[in-house]
């Protein structure tokens, strides 16, 4: 056989076009040239096979000098070099759909970027997004904000002040709709902003399209929905965050109002952070866990106490009565949502990687190199924990013996 | 200590029969732990509020309206004329619109402030009340406040007291005339149709990615896993100061010092 042997992987290399997200995109018009592989012209090669110039048409079908049409080759097109995502701006926007975020330590939150996402929805093309936030936040334009209004923080707690100023910004910026998170802080915002001004609330929106929104009622037995309302609250986990290029997030202009007088009837308001070694283990936000790679249980306690984190195990320690049944992490236990998941002496059962299916983040130590949390763990350590903890309690102890060292120097400096 | 607790027409969310919401339940306790509590409900019928008497109440007063109208105005009125010093309520009704609107309506009806999510209250000094609100995950406020407050109760407050047939049945409920219907709160017409559950948003998957991409993300590959480092035998030290760098990197643990000098 002379005919050369494709290379199907090498002509579907040629016709992928580059650069086009993250789904692969072919150009079937393209010609593969990778294989080298001739194109037949059979015309020509009949043509070649004529013989004479007689009036009838004779032709030599024997196989030897039979011409082979000219392989058609064509350049390779040069691949659209990837750009740098370019800042969309919308100039003059039909409409503005405001977003209230909870943004707590001038960071948006996961349901806050849920919500911008909602509300970049209901904006589409013409229309613009307006993140009412307080303070400095971040991120915003990324998120997919078109402008921002910014109020200056207020100190202590007083919502219905703040519910004020949020009034008053609205008022300012006259939005179509108005989005808050269906969040503690959000929701009670929310509210009150609804009963000051008036109108109807449509609460824990969990479908937000521009043709309409849809909320669950009547202990979930029928849903509600409704055209998109000026005063709507977004669930979490229900709308997807914006997913396209970043947004300019314009300051606007905003002289707010003078402060209203605190009011006389809140005294005090401390904020009591969570003890992380009492608190319920579904609310933990790091959990540190033990599993049967461990022996020495007292060095793990030393451990979890040193990194303020709540104790968690799995369930071979809880069934051996080593840990409290309460502390069982995975599918028979406690199914986690928290923030750091930090796993010694842990194989990952596939029950146990349910418990921590939520996590955002996951840090193993084993000594097999196959566990399947050390697949899953974004810092994996293959050692043994036993050796590992000492070391890490060590480490503690000497920053925090340097902290202590550094501490009267740096109060004899400071001014 | 007057306090009034306001009930209302809860529907069991599987069964759909008449039943007290657990978190007005909590808030029966939490209103049992203060002073003399009365409930207050709305509403055309009163025979769903047996259960709320065997939870702790001695009585319980029912102003008639008809069905769908609003309670508000009626609430607020009788609220105005008893004047108690501290008004509980649950955090959403069930069973219902779910909203959660009454308790903030009837705060700015009365014009007194509203205090969300409380878990614990107790009396302090000089008449004023001492509320641990919840901030999500084990985190409390803690709200000093003087006067007469609405407050809504939180899931996460003390579990409600134990029901007793005796006290259910020695507890009353008076039925009031209910004064002529005031505005109306603005409702919005709804189309409502069989509830339809929706996929759940799967935190970090690619938009118009393939199927192998989304399940990745869905499975918790796709994220800090899918970048993630490994090592192999290293010394237990330097694993010990890796680990602490992740941990502080994902802003979990306070940077080295930061909790004794904060400069």
């Amino acid at each position: 056989m002379s005919r050369p042997r494709r290379d199907p992987r090498a002509e579907r290399a040629v016709s992928l076009v580059a650069g086009e997200g993250s789904r692969p995109r072919y150009d079937r018009t393209r010609r593969a040239t990778g294989s080298g592989r001739p194109r037949r012209d059979p015309r020509a090669e009949r043509e070649a096979q004529r013989i004479g110039g007689l009036a009838r048409a004779r032709y030599d079908l024997s196989q030897r000098g039979r011409s082979v049409g000219e392989a058609v080759t064509t350049p390779p097109r040069a691949a659209p070099a990837a750009e740098a995502p370019k800042t969309l701006v919308v100039e003059a926007p039909a409409f503005l759909v405001a977003v209230v975020p909870d943004a707590p330590g001038g960071r948006l939150s996961g349901h806050d970027r849920q919500v911008i996402g909602a509300a970049r929805a209901l904006a589409g093309r013409e229309g613009a997004v307006a993140v009412i936030v307080e303070g400095a936040c971040e991120g915003l334009g990324a998120a997919g904000a078109d402008r921002m209004l910014r109020l200056e923080p207020a100190e202590g707690y007083d919502p219905a002040a703040r519910a004020a100023r949020i009034e008053a910004a609205l008022a300012d910026l006259g939005a179509r709709h108005v989005l808050f998170p269906e969040s503690l802080d959000g929701g009670d915002l929310a509210r009150r902003v609804a009963v000051g001004l008036g109108e109807a609330l449509f609460t824990n929106a969990e479908a937000v399209a521009a043709k309409g929104l849809v909320r669950p009622a009547r202990g979930r037995r029928v849903e509600q929905s409704l055209t998109p309302p000026r005063l709507a609250t977004v669930a979490p986990d229900a709308v997807a965050d914006y997913a396209g290029p970043p947004r300019e997030a314009r300051a606007l202009p905003f002289e707010g109002s003078a402060p209203p007088p605190p009011a006389k009837s809140i005294l005090s308001a401390t904020r009591i952070p969570a003890d992380p070694a009492t608190v319920p283990l579904s609310l933990a936000e790091f959990v540190v866990s033990a599993g049967n790679g461990l022996s020495d249980l007292d060095t793990f306690r030393h451990v979890v106490s040193a990194l303020h984190a709540t104790p968690g195990a799995s369930r071979v320690l809880c069934d051996a009565g080593l840990m409290p049944r309460h502390a069982q992490v995975g599918a028979s236990g406690t199914v986690l949502a928290a923030t750091c998941y930090f796993a010694l002496g842990i194989s990952g059962a596939p029950q146990h990687l349910q418990g921590v299916a939520g996590c955002e983040h996951v840090v193993a130590v084993n000594t097999d190199l196959h566990a399947a949390m050390i697949e899953r763990a974004g810092l994996a350590v293959v050692q043994d924990a036993q050796t590992v903890m000492p070391a890490l309690l060590r480490l503690l102890a000497e920053e925090a013996a340097e902290a202590t060292a550094r501490e009267p120097a740096g109060e004899g400096t400071a001014p | 200590m007057r306090i009034a607790v306001l009930l209302s027409a809860g529907l069991h969310p599987v069964s759909g029969a008449s039943v007290l919401p657990r978190v007005e339940a909590q808030a029966i306790r939490m209103a049992a732990g203060l002073g003399e509590a009365v409930g207050l409900h709305a509403g055309p019928e009163a025979a769903a509020l047996a259960e709320a008497l065997g939870q702790g109440l001695a009585r319980i007063e029912h102003v008639g309206i008809a069905a769908g109208d609003d309670p508000v105005p009626a609430l607020a009125a009788r609220l105005a004329e008893t004047g108690p010093d501290l008004i509980l309520a649950g955090r959403r009704s069930q069973g219902g619109d779910e909203s959660g609107l009454v308790p903030y309506a009837l705060a700015r009806a009365l014009s007194i402030p509203l205090v969300p999510d409380v878990v614990a209250a107790a009396r302090e000094a000089e008449g004023s009340l001492r509320l641990d609100q919840s901030l999500g995950r084990g985190a409390l406020r803690r709200v000093s406040v003087r006067g007469p407050v609405v407050v809504t109760c939180h899931p996460d407050a003390p579990a409600p007291l134990a029901y007793a047939f005796g006290r259910a049945r020695r507890g009353s409920v008076a039925t009031l005339a209910a004064t002529p219907a005031a505005i109306a709160a603005p409702t919005v017409a709804v189309e409502e149709r069989p509830y339809r559950r929706r996929p759940k948003i799967v935190k970090g998957a690619p938009a118009g990615g393939s199927a192998a991409e989304r399940l990745k993300a869905a499975t918790g590959e796709g994220g800090s896993a899918a970048s993630g480092r490994l090592l192999i035998q290293p010394d237990p030290e330097e694993a010990a100061r890796e680990i602490l760098a992740y941990l502080r990197q994902i802003g979990v643990l306070a940077a080295a010092g930061a909790a004794k000098s904060k400069t």
